[in-house]
């Protein structure tokens, strides 16, 4: 078992790193290929100290990014946390229900949803604040100096909505087709021949034998989830590791991009660790 | 009279008629097809308008509410934002269907390279690469390269299309394991057919009819993904519905509906293209339909 965590973290950290390389790759790519920038990644005097944009939050890179990667944290713990209580449960009720063909009908919403482009949504939220409640709409817009930070989880919600919303209606899918598949095998057409329940058919047998691939889904949209929060934080205004992406880039700041690429692939792998972990002692037992 | 032979004509309309009641499905997805693809390339205006000189407000500005001359409002220079929304949402679409083709292509021809070696391990590269590719969010990958690039849609296109063939390009490799288990398989083999010949003939269309399928479906996501990326000012200056609604943020006090009503239009024709995509490759899913296609 040791070994293996062992072994599973060795990976881990080679991902980052290979993150990090590959990160730097896309950067001379991008800035000297294709944009003609003669600041390599391999010269020191590319790297120049915190902007004056973002003094005022941090001395450091390392401060600034890890100040604004909590603030995502909400962003992020919203729109993933909510992608797999919403997504497993309605995945599994809509597999429950298959045989009324309700897996479309119940991924609908959320299906529609994912049509809607996420910055527009957050602006449309914003526009929507201003007139209807009299307050400022985008989240760098009022700063609460006392008493607690409510705020703060409105801003994030509303940052992760879009996102909770698209990665929900993948994962519905994901797990009812998941479940199934599995509920195709023959065993359980003999089990119906032995007189068992439904119930029990489900829920003790097919559920048991599909929670594998169920656990293996559990990471898939996080890439995705991760990967749009830049450009709805940038369009709300929230001060999180997304628009300092996207600063960095239109500003040409490399150390912000490394810093945030590494951050994502931090997030990701140890996610992905966690799943491989789940998988790997799930099956010793 | 009945023993009259029928004539030439009636038989041939016959043969037709059956033809197209067999692809019947066919044709009913590629009348809405056809019809939001003309209805958005029929708008007035020209798909070269700079959205930098359309978005000036002058003063005092000229733009106007939404009522019923124009239902989408005007900008402050007093242009129709409805017939500017079908022109920028015609131009997302161009550059959805260009790079989700050559994504796709891309995507085909990566897999083709290994298709024909024998080997069990023949994909391995392929699949690794792929797992690599996750190691960055793609989206992240097109902005790093756009934004790097100073705001080129020729980068937007190479890089999107070189996103989607790396993602896709394992899941293509799946499918030619998968299509290698069948019998027809075996019993070419068993024939005398080489291997070549088997993918060639077995393997290769089975594949490039999901490929359209997924293509289908690809394009709703390459236009949201390419709104995303001109919102960010990253496809140079050109007019598309995330500039305009880029734009139309600067004047959410003055002028809100220049940043709401580009984003309704860009809902509906995504969802539109989402529900014929699925319905396009739930039809070649079944394989009904291949021989048209």
């Amino acid at each position: 078992m040791v070994r293996f965590i062992i072994q599973r973290w060795l990976v881990y950290v080679a991902r980052v790193c290979g993150a990090g390389i590959f990160a730097l790759l896309l950067i001379e790519l991008a800035y000297c290929v294709f944009g003609g920038s003669d600041r390599h990644v391999w010269l020191v005097s590319s790297y120049e100290g915190v902007p004056v944009q973002f003094s005022r939050e941090a001395n450091g890179w390392w401060t600034l990014a890890c100040g604004r990667f909590w603030n995502s944290f909400f962003v992020i713990l919203i729109a993933y946390g909510g992608t797999l209580i919403i997504g497993y449960s309605w995945g599994v009720l809509s597999a429950r229900l298959s045989r009324w063909k309700v897996s479309s009908l119940l991924s609908l919403p959320f299906s529609v949803f994912a049509c809607v482009p996420g910055f527009w949504f957050v602006i449309s939220v914003a526009v929507y604040s201003y007139f209807e409640w009299q307050r400022p709409g985008f989240a760098n817009e009022v700063v609460v100096e006392t008493g607690p930070d409510l705020m703060s989880w409105w801003y994030a919600g509303v940052v992760a909505l879009p996102l909770l919303m698209t990665a929900t209606a993948w994962q519905i899918r994901a797990v009812s087709e998941s479940i199934e598949r599995e509920a195709g095998n023959p065993f359980v057409k003999g089990l119906h021949v032995s007189g068992y329940r439904n119930e029990e058919i489900f829920y003790a047998n097919i559920m048991r034998q599909s929670w594998k691939e169920l656990i293996g889904l559990s990471d898939k949209m996080l890439p995705f989830i991760m990967g749009g929060i830049p450009c709805l934080e940038w369009a709300f205004g929230y001060n999180g590791l997304g628009s300092l992406f996207i600063d960095s880039v239109r500003g040409g700041y490399y150390e912000g991009v490394l810093l945030c690429c590494i951050w994502v692939s931090l997030t990701i792998g140890l996610i992905t660790m966690i799943r491989e972990l789940g998988v790997r002692f799930g099956t010793k037992e | 009279m009945g023993n009259r032979r029928s004539s030439k004509a009636l038989a041939v309309s016959m043969a037709l008629l059956a033809r197209i009641w067999r692809i019947r499905v066919v044709l009913l997805l590629s009348l809405p097809y056809l019809f939001l693809v003309g209805w958005l390339f029929s708008a007035e205006g020209t798909s070269d308008v700079r959205p930098a000189e359309v978005f000036v407000v002058p003063d005092p500005p000229r733009w106007e509410e939404p009522d019923h001359s124009h239902r989408f409002g005007t900008t402050g220079t007093g242009v129709d934002l409805y017939d500017l929304s079908r022109v920028a949402m015609a131009n997302s679409v161009a550059v959805a269907v260009l790079s989700s083709g050559a994504g796709v292509m891309l995507a085909f021809l990566l897999v083709m390279l290994f298709a024909n070696d024998p080997g069990e391990n023949r994909f391995h590269l392929i699949k690794m690469l792929g797992r690599s590719g996750l190691l960055l969010p793609p989206f992240m990958v097109m902005v790093i390269l756009t934004g790097g690039a100073g705001g080129s849609l020729i980068v937007a296109m190479v890089s999107m299309a070189s996103v989607i063939g790396l993602i896709l390009a394992p899941v293509v490799a799946e499918w030619f394991e998968d299509g290698e288990d069948g019998r027809d398989i075996l019993a070419g083999y068993a024939l005398g057919l080489t291997r070549p010949q088997i993918v060639r003939s077995r393997i290769v269309p089975v594949v490039v009819r999901r490929l359209l399928g997924v293509f289908a479906q690809l394009v709703p996501v390459a236009v949201l993904a390419e709104m995303a990326l001109s919102f960010m000012g990253l496809t140079g200056d050109r007019i598309s519905c995330g500039a305009m609604v880029a734009y139309g943020r600067e004047l959410i006090i003055e002028a809100p509906w220049m940043a709401l009503y580009p984003g309704v239009m860009a809902f509906l024709v995504v969802v539109a293209f989402s529900i014929m995509g699925t319905l396009v490759g739930a039809a070649l899913r079944t394989g009904r339909y291949a021989r048209f296609l």
